[in-house]
């Protein structure tokens, strides 16, 4: 029975808009209504913006009633993870470190979203500094899978999957860095997009890896996904990586079709460390793909290997050097009491952090440090060359590669907390998309003993529209996604 | 390549303070860390850049936003006649 507003997809919801059937208004209070009862339970929202929402909602309503024409977004509510700056909203990446920042200045995806006069409700919980697959390392509180509420919903932006998946908003906005909107999306049964490198502005995302870093869309469905990537993608002057380019509207006269689509399915994505269920899960999945006509070919990615050493290496050089920023001079926390500068600077970091964000900078310490730059570093640059290199030649033969997003469903709260090794292992799928700068999408495939389990299409650069377009095909093709979850 | 990681030093590069009652676990999950991330390959060559993706850097002029001093320091902890009151930063 899905015809409660907080279920409908946006698509939906806009086509209600422009036919006068609902309100923004409307719409809105029904997003927050579905917030106030299921959110105690999910932990999704750390912050909403009610007020500000409703004015933006009446604004749209007065813009329908003028005869005006709508962009795409407008009236459509929209949550946004913690690290993605919003003027006069706190921004607290879920860190003690910027637990009263908040930000003079939007995002550029913030200020694409208010353009288009979407309806934001607030800020989304994540791991600290987007650093963590389960949300619990979260300063403030750990969210819940809205799926089964005793598991994890992933991250680092598990705030932003859950939200979606629990029906509070239809679309979301999160980062991924080495998998962080992805595993998040697969665990939770929603759609997550990592689009291509550059191909959204990180002005206003708070830095973790910039080399890595992108901002990207969440919803229950492909077309919703699509509509919120069309409204966030373009070049930003303010973003010397953003990519000067011309970007269609994706999700205008969007058709799945996978007939003659070449899928790669690459044998080392596929080995020992990937549960059996959610194995089954995505070869179904690919079998489905080739019965509506799609090609599939096995193709070898033998970098895969050293992919998460890689990552790790590189991911926290750059985190190490991103965050020197948090020194309790100019903004955030600082310590209590201190004798000198130094001891100011130790205190604010070491009172501010929580314990991965400490790793992660000691680990990118260690990296760049003299005497190991080169075995370490200098090794992860070069590796980083031949992963881009394998993709690039597999392109040539395919034109999506496809694996599981994660390599199990969602875990149990407290389950790998105290093993940063093992929660580092949930990025296997995920990372070398990342350290390649290519698009990939993860799009629910079934359920592997009851919980999501996660397909992951990887596309060449640019390619969005051909993974739209896949995506989209096995959507239509699998019977269609899980709707807003049942919480209470 | 030896594991060892000496915790000190790489703490005072990073201006982070790890407690006595941290420092055993932090040591033991720092060395764990550093032996994944050893197994790396020799690979040859240098890294090259792609001639295709050149960063094109803007003018070195303010446009756009600009912004009032008092909205910039709103989120500092301590200020003192429009400046930023630290510690003694020189002796």
């Amino acid at each position: 029975m899905s015809n409660e507003l907080y279920q409908l997809p946006a698509y939906r919801l806009a086509e209600m808009l422009r036919n006068k059937e609902v309100s923004a208004v409307e719409i809105s209070k029904a997003a927050f209504s579905r917030i106030e009862k299921v959110d105690g339970a999910v932990g999704a929202h750390l912050a909403l913006s009610e007020e500000s929402a409703l004015e933006t909602a009446a604004e749209v309503d007065k813009a329908i009633g003028a005869g005006e024409e709508l962009p795409p977004c407008a009236g459509i509510p929209v949550g946004v993870k913690d690290n993605i700056s919003t003027q006069g909203i706190k921004t607290t990446c879920a860190s003690k470190m910027l637990e009263g920042y908040v930000p003079p200045f939007d995002a550029f995806a913030v200020k694409k979203l208010k353009e288009q006069k979407a309806v934001i409700t607030g800020k989304l919980n994540m791991d600290e500094f987007a650093m963590g697959s389960s949300t619990e390392n979260s300063y403030f509180k750990p969210a819940h899978n809205p799926r089964d509420l005793s598991r994890v919903p992933g991250g680092s932006s598990g705030g932003s999957a859950a939200a979606v998946a629990a029906g509070e908003v239809p679309l979301s906005l999160g980062s991924d860095t080495g998998g962080s909107i992805r595993q998040p999306a697969a665990y939770c049964g929603v759609v997550g997009l990592k689009p291509t490198y550059g191909s959204v502005s990180r002005y206003g995302l708070v830095a973790f890896a910039s080399s890595l870093d992108q901002i990207g869309p969440l919803g229950r469905n492909v077309r919703d996904t699509a509509m919120l990537y069309s409204a966030i993608c373009g070049h930003d002057p303010m973003d010397a990586t953003s990519v000067k380019r011309e970007y269609p509207d994706f999700s205008a006269g969007l058709k799945g079709d996978v007939k003659g689509l070449r899928v790669g399915v690459p044998e080392e994505y596929f080995g020992a460390g990937i549960d059996d269920g959610v194995k089954a899960n995505v070869m179904g999945a690919i079998k489905e793909l080739e019965r509506a006509g799609a090609e599939i070919k096995t193709i070898s990615l033998p970098s895969n290997e050293y992919a998460i050493s890689a990552y790790y290496i590189l991911s926290s050089a750059e985190a190490s050097s991103n965050l020197a920023r948090y020194d309790g001079v100019k903004y955030g926390y600082r310590a209590g009491e201190y004798d000198s500068l130094t001891d100011m600077y130790e205190k604010t970091r070491s009172e501010g952090f929580g314990a991965e964000v400490k790793r992660r900078i000691m680990l990118g310490t260690f990296v760049l440090s003299s005497g190991y730059y080169n075995a370490y570093y200098g090794k992860a640059k070069r590796l980083q060359q031949r992963i881009y290199r394998e993709f690039a030649e597999a392109f040539e033969t395919v034109d999506v590669i496809a694996t599981p997003t994660a390599p199990t469903a969602a875990f149990k709260l407290g389950q790998k907390i105290n093993d940063p090794l093992e929660m580092y292992m949930n990025d296997i799928c995920t990372v070398t998309v990342n350290i390649a700068g290519l698009p990939a999408i993860s799009l629910p495939c079934g359920m592997a003993e009851g919980l999501p389990a996660g397909l992951q299409l990887i596309g060449n650069r640019f390619s969005e529209g051909t993974l739209f377009k896949a995506a989209l095909g096995y959507e239509e093709i699998s019977g269609g996604f899980p709707g807003a979850a049942e919480i209470g | 390549m030896s594991n060892h990681i000496d915790i000190n030093h790489i703490a005072k590069l990073a201006r982070l303070r790890i407690t006595e009652s941290e420092r055993e676990s932090f040591e033991r999950e720092m060395e764990a860390i550093v032996g994944m991330v050893d197994h790396l390959p020799d690979i040859d060559g240098d890294v090259v850049l792609d001639p295709k993706n050149v960063m094109s850097l803007r003018e070195d002029e303010i446009s756009g936003e600009r912004f009032a001093r008092d909205m910039l320091l709103a989120n500092a902890p301590s200020v003192q006649a429009g400046c930023l009151v630290v510690p003694k930063t020189v002796e």
